[in-house]
């Protein structure tokens, strides 16, 4: 049953991303179809209609996903709760949690079947997707808050509000500037959302910086805790996402239609990429108990600068005996010395001299793929440059990284430990790993491929910008099963950032393939010195 | 195939791509913050008053205590009150001396379900 709660826990968290993805493109639809396409005089009549359409058909489809989520979360978290609690159905249906869904569930169900047609069609719109805002901010952080209550639910209120015109309604714009096609709508299009953007951006900042003070409170929470860290990544792709908005502003103002239009269109690209990214950071933050909270569980500066101080990467590895790996057949006695205590680290967590094998087994790993990624990061460089055609191999290097995941990822089988290779398959974690090494393989051929073809158009060249941005987002998010709290948030320390470089890597890259060619010079740098920084990153790895 | 990618249509897509593939670490929601007994301390029994303080509102009625007895037996709690809606109270009666392991399932006002344990020495 605990298994059960624990599955069904994390379902609920990944659709808590659901739903606030699911009504950002219900705030960013209806503003966008009520406000940025609106028909104004200075468009010839009937410009707009195929952009209104393309949206509404957008805003349906988001109400129909947004419905289904809120299904499946109202069973997930029911079931969470009468397993935990121990109470029946009926009981479970007066929680707050159930009231929001089914709020929710109602308003995205009217939405996705009503024709909003006549006069009131806006009013009526604005009805709907304000109770799905309403309803959603219930089950946030502040509806939970004992102290400032009110203050935080409007200001959650405004941030997610905010969040969903600019961020939900870029899909709405990337749609607008691909259906309608004659420059005069797309520049009109443009132009309004711009001004909608700003203010949205505005008011976005001042919100997160008013809940931070709330929720983190001071410097030590923000680099302590795994909800600080989480928030510092969140602010970082929020600038990122602002350098690209701010090219597109002053492009908007100092240059006409023809020159802007092509290049806005893959930078909003990549804005709703990072934007998406920087809403499923939020949902893993809503899962997360707030900074302040955690004053016997926040990190020491002292001890993150202890950690992290520069040191030689460590090249030598224990043996695969060595580590707490049980193998079947060959236990370890608990009484056996190299199972006791002996240490504690700097976080409290004991430490026995096969948990220390374990760590350094795990730094060996970490520094070997630094050392690989390092030198994929320069040979990026170095092809850049257009001096060094040899360099534009360097993702074969990606092979050294499969090869190192299949020996070293699951030390209890062939070659190094006992089990066979044929006998392994069918533990999911293996599996995982191997399939990732598999991947590794055929991403360094067809990225050689597309390396060497003279012209990098087309589909496959994208496969790579795209894995890069999705893997990144599962570093940022993923779970490390740790017990001790700050052990976890030491890890994150370690891994947050690299991920977050991860996301501008993948987006730069798209950005390369996909802007104008005499464009593509500045986004080409970028992601090589990503690599390189990611590279530096793993190098200085601790656990400790 | 093309048309899609190079589509908005992509946009949407990518979306559900992540939400597919995306990780989500889940912790505890609700954290306690002050506990009567409190953790690893020694109390006098037979008859112990439970008071638990958590960081944020918490549903009582839809919130459950069980106390895990020195034999591993679980002995059950009454239903918790609320005297704040931070607060969850309760009362166990006829303890002998040992050591116990309370164990608490709580719903925050948020939706979020957390548990926890304190563990405490009945003298």
């Amino acid at each position: 049953m605990l298994k059960l709660v624990d599955i069904f826990g994390y379902l609920s968290v990944l659709l808590s991303a659901g739903t606030l993805v699911g009504q950002s493109l219900l705030l960013g639809g209806a503003l966008f179809i009520f406000w940025v396409a609106r028909p104004g005089p200075e468009l010839p009549a009937g410009s707009l209609e195929a952009v209104r359409s393309g949206s509404w058909r957008l805003f349906r489809a988001a109400a129909i996903g947004l419905a289904i989520v809120q299904v499946l979360y109202l069973y997930v978290n029911s079931a969470v709760l009468m397993a935990s609690a121990e109470i029946g159905f009926r009981e479970a249906m007066g929680a707050n949690f159930f009231l929001a869904g089914s709020l929710i569930l109602v308003a995205a169900l009217v939405a996705s079947v009503l024709r909003f047609q006549g006069r009131y069609a806006a009013g009526f719109a604005a009805v709907l997707v304000l109770v799905v805002l309403g309803a959603s901010v219930m089950t946030d952080h502040a509806a939970s808050r004992v102290e400032g209550r009110i203050p935080l639910i409007i200001l959650t209120a405004l941030h997610e509000a905010s969040t969903g015109f600019w961020i939900g309604g870029l899909p709405f714009l990337l749609l607008g500037l691909h259906v309608g096609n004659e420059r005069t709508a797309q520049w009109y299009l443009t132009r309004r959302f711009s001004r909608l953007a700003l203010v949205s951006v505005v008011v976005l900042v001042a919100s997160g910086f008013g809940m931070s003070l709330s929720y983190v409170g001071s410097l030590r929470s923000l680099v302590g805790t795994s909800y600080g860290l989480m928030l510092m990544a969140k602010v970082a792709m929020l600038l990122a996402m602002l350098a690209l908005g701010g090219i597109n502003f002053l492009m908007l103002r100092r240059y006409g239609p023809e020159k802007v239009i092509p290049r806005l269109r893959r930078l909003v690209e990549a804005e709703v990429g990072i934007g998406i990214t920087i809403v499923l950071s939020a949902a893993s933050m809503t899962a997360q108990p707030p900074a302040v909270d955690l004053p016997n569980d926040t990190v020491q500066l002292s001890h993150i600068a202890a950690r992290f101080k520069p040191e030689w990467p460590r090249l030598r590895s224990p043996n695969a005996a060595e580590l707490s790996t049980r193998y079947p057949g060959r236990p370890i006695s608990k009484l056996d010395p190299t199972r006791q205590t002996v240490a504690y680290s700097s976080e409290g967590m004991p430490l026995s001299i096969r948990v220390m094998n374990d760590m350094k087994w795990s730094e060996y790993n970490h520094h070997w793929m630094g050392l690989i990624v390092l030198a994929m990061g320069f040979l990026a460089l170095l092809a850049r440059t257009g001096r060094a055609g040899w360099a534009e191999y360097w993702p074969l290097l990606m092979i050294g990284i499969a090869v190192f995941i299949f020996l070293r990822g699951d030390p209890e089988c062939w070659p190094l430990g006992p089990k066979s290779f044929w006998a392994t398959w069918a533990a999911p974690e293996i599996f995982q790993h191997r399939a990732a090494a598999l991947v590794c393989v055929a991403f360094a051929i067809f990225e050689l491929r597309v390396r060497r073809s003279p012209s990098q158009e087309g589909v496959l060249p994208l496969i790579f910008p795209l894995l890069c941005a999705v893997g990144a987002a599962l570093l940022l998010t993923h779970s490390h099963a740790i017990s001790n709290v700050r052990e976890e948030t030491m890890a994150e320390l370690s891994h947050t950032p690299m991920a977050t470089v991860g996301v501008v890597a993948g987006w730069s890259r798209w950005l390369e393939l996909r802007l104008p060619r005499e464009d593509r010079s500045l986004p080409a740098w970028i992601w090589p010195v990503c690599f390189v920084l990611i590279g530096a990153g793993l190098l200085n790895y601790r656990e400790l | 195939m093309r048309r899609i990618l190079y589509g908005p249509v992509f946009s949407v897509l990518f979306t559900l791509v992540i939400l597919a593939a995306v990780v989500t670490p889940l912790r505890a929601h609700a954290v306690l913050m002050d506990s009567k007994p409190g953790r690893n301390s020694t109390v006098k029994g037979p008859d112990i008053p439970i008071w638990l303080r958590f960081n944020v509102r918490v549903d009582g009625r839809r919130s459950r205590l069980q106390l895990i007895a020195p034999d591993g037996s679980t002995i059950p709690v009454e239903a918790p009150r609320q005297t704040a809606p931070d607060i969850l109270e309760s009362h166990i009666g006829g303890l002998k001396p040992g050591a116990y392991r309370l164990q608490w399932h709580a719903l925050a006002s948020d939706g979020h379900m957390s548990s926890g344990e304190v563990d405490f020495t009945v003298n």
